[in-house]
């Protein structure tokens, strides 16, 4: 009986199912963006001077978004005339996919030889980089890169939903994702270029464990990949793709019920995802803890990063597509260079 | 193809200045979060009381009409309609047709049509809409669903945030 019991725990913790299902992937993240909505619709009414939901649940509304959630999940999935209904139905899935996928490379915590949870992975999740274990599901010595290298196919997979809808909306929006995708993973690239200079490394976790958060290294990087990161997962002011009052909603135009709930999630977890990243990589992520408390401290961190970011929405208006586009090349590129000139510095002077 | 003029104004060139406006922006944001200057009234738990010459429901006194009709001609909405009742010419209104306008009440030579301050209420079928003089004769009274006491409040402008909200009673 007992040995059961330790084979599901040892399932169950295993780094790659954990950090992809439980914590910070599937569930809680799925959670934590149900809670992201309902306090980006909360704290805009009350800038609004509004209330916002305000009956479910006794705290403030709270459990508006769930019952949202179930409402729409259950609706009639309508498929248009004139689509391929078999591309139109997969279409969705691939920006979530891809939204999420990243998380696979990111480690979210280091494990311990001895006395954590996690310890009993110490040698099959070994980071020669560290000289320690790592909470992730694929460890790689080179996750700076290999998650951006994965998130960068999400822009491809929003054109292609746009396209099997064959609506003029969702067309319009692919195109304005197509042109900002450039601007954004440009920003993204060069300011983690300028970290892993910095740093010397392509490993997240040797990142971390160098005691030196990004932002206190690299402010100027940290700055442009934050910009970065709101441009790619269209939040406020750079909500050109979903533009509510032009577009409807962007390409989750024709979508409607469990498919329309898949096609709006992606953008979210995109934010979560790379929340989680910008936390490890700018803002100290785990350290100095270690095993399963420092995975929760590098959550709570990307969490304030997701609230930040959604709380943005009623404080801007929205940028026109030429304007956000403008800014980003002319303002934000010397930045980036900028940040890249600070890191060679900072790693040849100060990093070692 | 014409190529389209976008004219911008020339503001914030300077992108230091650019840049301290939109931190000032988010920290009014935040300002705003904190601190909220909330104006919206959670209706049916608080209830505004409105003033004395707020154009809600309007009631008949079925004693001091005369019967003239001048209220159903003028009525723009043909809401008021004149009946025979209990043999006398009085007006009965359809309030699913009824602007509020207030036509009726000031044309009425005798004042026998009044506006009350009740603009709250509802109905089961269309057919209620329609009050004959009778019920057209009585203040509406309709009692909400609401649990416990409803709270009165009063509006009063505020010279920092507009409208202010003190209990009245």
């Amino acid at each position: 009986m007992m040995d059961i019991l330790q084979d599901i725990k040892y399932v169950i913790f295993y780094p790659s199912f954990f950090v992809m299902i439980i914590f910070p992937g599937l569930i809680a993240g799925g959670l934590f963006v149900l809670f992201a909505i309902w306090f980006e619709r909360k704290i805009a009414a009350r800038v609004q001077m509004r209330v916002g939901p305000y009956y479910v649940s006794r705290f403030g509304g709270i459990a508006q978004l769930l019952a949202d959630a179930i409402r729409v999940a259950l609706q009639e999935i309508i498929i248009p005339a004139g689509v391929n209904p078999t591309l139109y139905v997969i279409a969705p899935i691939f920006p979530l996919l891809f939204a999420f996928l990243p998380l696979a490379f990111l480690p979210i915590g280091v494990i311990p030889e001895q006395g954590s949870v996690f310890s009993a992975y110490y040698h099959s999740f070994f980071d020669p980089g560290v000289n320690m274990g790592v909470i992730a599901a694929l460890p790689t010595e080179y996750s700076l890169i290999a998650v951006l290298a994965v998130e960068a196919a999400y822009p491809i997979f929003i054109i292609l939903q746009a396209w099997a809808t064959n609506n003029r909306f969702a067309l319009v929006g692919a195109v304005r994702e197509a042109y900002l995708s450039v601007a954004y993973d440009v920003l993204i690239l060069m300011s983690v270029i300028a970290t892993a200079v910095e740093y010397h490394t392509l490993d997240v976790a040797k990142v971390v464990q160098s005691g030196i958060p990004g932002i206190v290294a690299n402010p100027l990087a940290a700055f442009v990949f934050f910009v970065g990161l709101i441009m790619a997962t269209s939040r406020f002011p750079f909500e050109i793709v979903e533009a509510e009052s032009e577009l409807v909603t962007g390409p989750a135009t024709e979508y409607s019920g469990l498919l329309f709930l898949l096609a709006m999630g992606g953008s979210y977890f995109g934010t979560y995802v790379y929340a989680l990243y910008f936390a490890a990589v700018f803002l100290g992520g785990w350290y100095p803890l270690s095993g399963f408390p420092g995975a929760v401290i590098l959550f709570l961190k990307a969490a304030v990063i997701v609230l930040f970011s959604v709380f943005l929405r009623s404080v801007y208006g929205r940028y026109r597509i030429d304007q956000a586009l403008r800014n980003s090349w002319r303002l934000l590129l010397p930045v980036a260079l900028a940040s890249i000139v600070l890191g060679i510095v900072g790693g040849w002077l100060w990093i070692r | 193809m014409d190529q389209v003029k976008i004219r911008e104004y020339d503001k914030n060139k300077n992108p230091f200045r650019l840049f301290g406006a939109h931190v000032a922006a988010v920290g009014e944001g935040i300002k705003h979060a904190i601190k909220p200057k909330t104006i919206t009234l959670r209706y049916p738990d608080v209830s505004m009381t409105l003033p004395t010459n707020y154009r809600g429901m309007i009631r008949l006194y079925k004693d001091v009409c005369i019967g003239c009709s001048l209220c159903a001609m003028i009525c723009p909405a043909d809401a008021m309609k004149m009946t025979t009742w209990e043999g006398k010419k009085l007006p009965q209104i359809n309030y699913g047709r009824c602007v509020f306008c207030g036509f009726c009440v000031d044309v009425c030579p005798v004042d026998a049509l009044r506006e009350t301050r009740v603009h709250d209420a509802a109905f089961q079928s269309r057919r209620e809409l329609v009050f004959n003089p009778d019920k057209f004769n009585q203040d509406f009274d309709q009692t909400l669903p609401v649990k416990g006491t409803v709270r009165k409040v009063r509006a009063v402008i505020d010279e920092n945030k507009g409208i202010r909200y003190v209990p009245d009673e």
